[in-house]
C-alpha cells in the first residue's frame, strides 16, 4: 500500500495553532506512506497539480487530505483523484481545520490531536476499497414551491433552460407578499406590476405547469426522480420532478404577540403594510402626529426573534417619508433601536427623510395605551436614558419577518434542516448559500432568512441555475454508499429485513438470505449495525474502517 | 504531547451523524467557539449506524467517555434511524450499568443548526467526567 498524505497550512488557518512541520514529518516514519507533505493551500491549482504528479510518480494508492472539514472541497479533490486515474473513494479528508485548528488555542495540544485525527484516517483508509459511482437517469423537470418573486423567477428562469416546470402555490393567487406592496423600494415601483409581469410571461410558456390553492402532501424518491403529491382543488395529483426549489418565504410578524403594544384594539394602530394599503383613506387632522415604531418582531429575544429582518428598517422609513409628503406640517417621530438602512441607496434615504423633518429618537417603546385624544406611547430614551410619555394620532409598526408558518412540515417532508430561527438552512453558509443537505433539493428567498424583493429573485434564479446544472445532462452519479449482503455470512435472521425503514432488504425465499434493492438504498447503515453476524455492510463506513479509526484516536502514541 | 496519553486529561470519542451533529461541529468550528482537544468525532452516515460494538470497543481501547449524538427525534434525514439509536443506547446503557461505568456513555440530540448546543454538551460532559477522573472515581 502507497499513501500520500498532504497537509494543508489554509494560510494561516491551520498553521498557526498546528505545527504542520511536525505533523508531516511524524508521518514519515509510517510504513506505506511515501509521500507526507505540507503545502500552504492544497485545494489551489499548484496544490492540485501537486498531488497528481504524487500520484503519478509514486503510484500512490491511498489519499489523505487533511485541511478543511469534509464536506468542503470534496467534489474537487476527488476530481483531481479521478484526473490522475485513481479510484476517487480511495480519497479520505481529515477535517484539520473546523475540528482542531479553529477550536483550541494551545499549538502542542493541537498538533497531538491534528496527528490522531490524521492518523485514524490513514488507518481507516487502508481498508477502503475502490468503488463505482452510480449513474442514474434524471427527470429534466423541477418542482417550485411557492409562487412568491423567487419561486416565480426560479421557474421562470428554468422554464426558458428548457425545462419542465411545476409551479406549486398553496394560496389562490401567485405573486406572495410582494403582490400587496404598492411601491417597492427603491425603484417605486408597484409590487403587482413585477408580479404581474413575471406571472404572465409564465402563463404564456408551454412547459410550465401553475398549481394555485394546492399543498404537497407526500413526497418521496431520491435525487433525479422525486414523486411529490400534490394535493390540489381538483383531487390529488402526482408529479416526478428532478429536484426541488423551496421558496416558501416568509410570514409577517403578528404584533399581537407583543400585547403591551395594544396592536389590534384600536385602528389608530397599524403595520407598514396595511399603512401602505391605508394611506390613501386615513382619516387624520390636519397636522397629524405618527409615530413610527422599528424592530417590532425584529432583534426581539423575548419575543423569540433575535436575528434582524433587514427590510424593516427601509419599510419605516418610508412610513416617515410618505406622511412628510403629504402633511407638510407634520409630526412623525421614529423610535428606533439602530437604523440597518440596508439595501444600495438606503443611507442616503435615511439622510433624506432626517432631512424632511422626521424625528428619530433612540428608544425602547415599553406600552402603547389607548387615550381619547390620541395612543399615548411610554418608553424610555436610551440615550437621555429617561422615560418619556408621548401622544400620537398614529402609531405605525414596522414589522419584522417570521419564519413561514409550513417551514416545519415542509422540513420534515422533504428531509431538510431548519436552522434555530425555524428558518431553512443552508449547506454551508457561504461556499453553498442555496443547497440544502439533500442533494437536488435548494432553498430560496426568505425562507432561508429575511430578504428583500432584490434579493429573493436573484436567489430564486441562482437556485434554479443550480438545479440545471445537476439536470442538464439527463444524468447524474450518485454516490455508491449503499448496503451489501455477504451471502456466505447471512443465516437469513432477517433482523435487517424489519429495521430497514427504506424497504430495501428483500428476503429470498428459495436461497434463505436477504439481499439489497440498491434504488431503494438510502444508505443510513441501520442494517449494518443490526446485523448480529456482520453479514451486512454498508459500502464507504464498513465495520472495519471505523474499528480502525476509533484503534487511531484511543492509540498511545 | 507525543509521549502517551495525558492521565489528567480524559479522551472521549463521538459518534456524530453526518447530517446534523456533523454538521453542527462545522458550525462551531468556523464560528471559532472552543471546545476541549480531548473531544474527537467519528464521523457516521447516521447515528443509527453506530454498533453497539463500536462503543464498547471504544471503552476497551481506553476511552473515558463515549456519546453518540444524532438529529432530534423526528428530524431524522433516514426518517427514523435515531429512534433505533435511542433503543440501542439504552439497552447499552443498562449493560454499562452492571458495569458500573454507565456515565461513560452519553447520548444526545444537536442539530445542525446547534453549533453553540455541541459545545455546551460536549465541553459539558468533558468537564464532568475530567472531574470525575481526577477525583479518582472511576478508573
Amino acid at each position: 500500500m502507497k499513501t500520500g498524505i498532504f497537509i494543508c497550512h489554509c494560510g494561516h488557518n491551520i498553521k498557526h495553532t498546528v505545527d504542520v512541520k511536525k505533523v508531516s514529518e511524524y508521518f514519515k516514519r509510517f510504513p506505506g506512506v511515501v509521500v507526507s507533505d505540507d503545502y500552504p493551500f492544497v485545494c489551489s491549482e499548484p496544490g492540485q497539480d501537486m498531488i497528481q504528479e504524487a500520484i503519478r510518480k509514486h503510484c500512490l494508492d491511498r489519499v489523505i487530505i487533511a485541511s478543511c472539514t469534509p464536506s468542503l472541497h470534496e467534489e474537487l479533490f476527488k476530481d483531481v483523484l479521478k484526473k490522475a486515474d485513481l479510484n476517487p473513494f480511495l480519497l479520505r479528508r481529515v477535517g484539520i481545520r473546523e475540528h482542531c485548528s479553529w477550536v483550541g488555542d494551545d499549538p502542542e495540544l493541537n498538533t497531538g490531536k491534528a496527528i490522531r485525527l490524521i492518523k485514524a484516517g490513514l488507518y481507516a483508509s487502508a481498508h477502503y476499497v475502490p468503488l463505482e459511482e452510480k449513474r442514474v437517469d434524471v427527470v429534466k423537470s423541477g418542482l417550485i414551491v411557492g409562487g412568491g418573486v423567487s419561486g416565480l423567477s426560479a421557474a421562470l428562469f428554468l422554464s426558458k433552460m428548457g425545462m419542465h416546470v411545476y409551479l406549486v402555490e398553496k394560496d389562490a393567487e401567485l405573486g406572495g407578499h410582494v403582490r400587496l406592496l404598492k411601491d417597492v423600494w427603491p425603484a417605486r415601483e408597484d409590487g403587482s406590476a413585477i408580479v404581474s409581469r413575471m406571472v404572465n410571461e409564465l402563463q404564456t410558456r408551454e412547459n410550465v405547469e401553475i398549481f394555485t390553492s394546492t399543498t404537497i402532501t407526500e413526497f418521496e424518491g431520491f435525487f433525479g426522480n422525486y414523486q411529490a403529491t400534490l394535493n390540489t382543488s381538483s383531487g390529488e395529483k402526482k408529479v416526478t420532478a428532478g429536484g426541488v426549489v423551496v421558496a416558501i418565504g416568509f410570514t409577517p410578524f403578528d404584533p399581537r404577540l407583543k400585547p403591551e403594544l395594544n396592536y389590534g384594539n384600536d385602528n389608530r394602530i397599524m403595520t407598514t403594510l396595511e399603512f401602505e394599503s391605508r394611506k390613501d383613506s386615513l382619516a387624520l387632522p390636519e397636522n397629524p402626529r405618527v409615530a413610527v415604531l422599528h424592530c417590532v418582531g425584529s432583534r426581539d429575544e423575548q419575543a423569540g426573534r433575535p436575528y434582524c429582518s433587514r427590510v424593516c428598517c427601509i419599510n419605516a422609513l418610508r412610513v416617515g417619508d410618505a406622511v412628510k409628503d403629504r402633511y407638510k406640517d407634520s409630526y412623525v417621530e421614529s423610535f428606533y433601536m439602530d437604523v440597518r438602512a440596508h439595501p444600495k441607496g438606503g443611507e442616503e434615504f435615511f439622510e433624506d427623510t432626517q432631512e424632511k423633518g422626521v424625528l428619530f429618537t433612540r428608544s425602547n417603546i415599553s406600552e402603547i395605551n389607548l387615550g381619547p385624544g390620541g395612543v399615548i406611547l411610554r418608553g424610555e430614551d436610551t440615550l437621555f436614558g429617561e422615560p418619556f410619555e408621548r401622544e400620537f394620532d398614529l402609531a405605525v409598526f414596522s414589522i419584522g419577518m417570521s419564519p413561514p408558518v409550513d417551514s416545519k412540515r415542509i422540513s420534515s417532508l422533504l428531509k431538510i434542516t431548519l436552522d434555530k430561527d425555524k428558518f431553512f438552512l443552508e449547506a454551508h453558509i457561504k461556499l453553498r448559500p442555496f443547497d440544502t443537505a439533500v442533494k437536488g433539493i435548494f432553498i430560496a428567498g426568505s425562507c432561508s432568512g429575511p430578504k428583500d424583493v432584490e434579493e429573493s429573485i436573484n436567489h430564486g434564479r441562482a437556485s434554479a441555475l443550480k438545479l440545471y446544472g445537476f439536470l442538464n445532462l439527463g444524468y447524474a452519479f450518485v454516490d455508491p454508499f449503499i448496503s451489501w449482503v455477504d451471502p456466505k455470512r447471512c443465516s437469513g435472521c432477517r433482523m435487517c429485513e424489519k429495521a430497514c425503514v427504506a424497504k430495501a432488504i428483500r428476503f429470498d425465499e428459495e436461497k434463505r438470505i436477504v439481499h439489497v434493492e440498491e434504488a431503494a438504498c438510502m444508505g443510513c447503515g441501520l442494517c449494518n449495525s443490526t446485523c448480529p453476524s456482520s453479514a451486512v455492510n454498508l459500502k464507504g463506513h464498513m465495520d472495519s474502517y471505523i474499528d480502525d479509526e476509533i484503534g487511531a484516536l484511543m492509540e498511545v502514541m | 504531547m507525543l509521549e502517551g496519553r495525558n492521565a489528567k486529561n480524559p479522551e472521549i470519542i463521538g459518534f456524530a451523524c453526518s447530517y446534523c451533529t456533523f454538521k453542527a461541529s462545522e458550525m462551531a468550528g468556523s464560528l471559532r467557539m472552543k471546545y476541549p482537544d480531548g473531544v474527537k468525532l467519528v464521523q457516521v452516515p447516521c447515528s443509527s449506524r453506530v454498533d453497539p460494538a463500536f462503543v464498547i470497543k471504544a471503552v476497551f481501547e481506553g476511552a473515558d467517555g463515549v456519546f453518540v449524538a444524532g438529529c432530534h427525534p423526528g428530524d431524522c434525514h433516514f426518517i427514523k434511524g435515531n429512534y433505533f439509536t435511542r433503543r440501542k443506547v439504552a439497552a447499552l446503557k443498562e449493560m454499562f450499568d452492571t458495569f458500573s461505568i454507565k456515565d461513560k456513555l452519553h447520548l444526545f440530540w444537536v442539530s445542525a443548526a446547534e453549533g453553540r448546543r455541541f459545545v455546551e454538551k460536549v465541553s459539558g460532559m468533558y468537564n464532568e467526567i475530567k472531574e470525575k477522573k481526577n477525583a479518582g472515581k472511576t478508573n
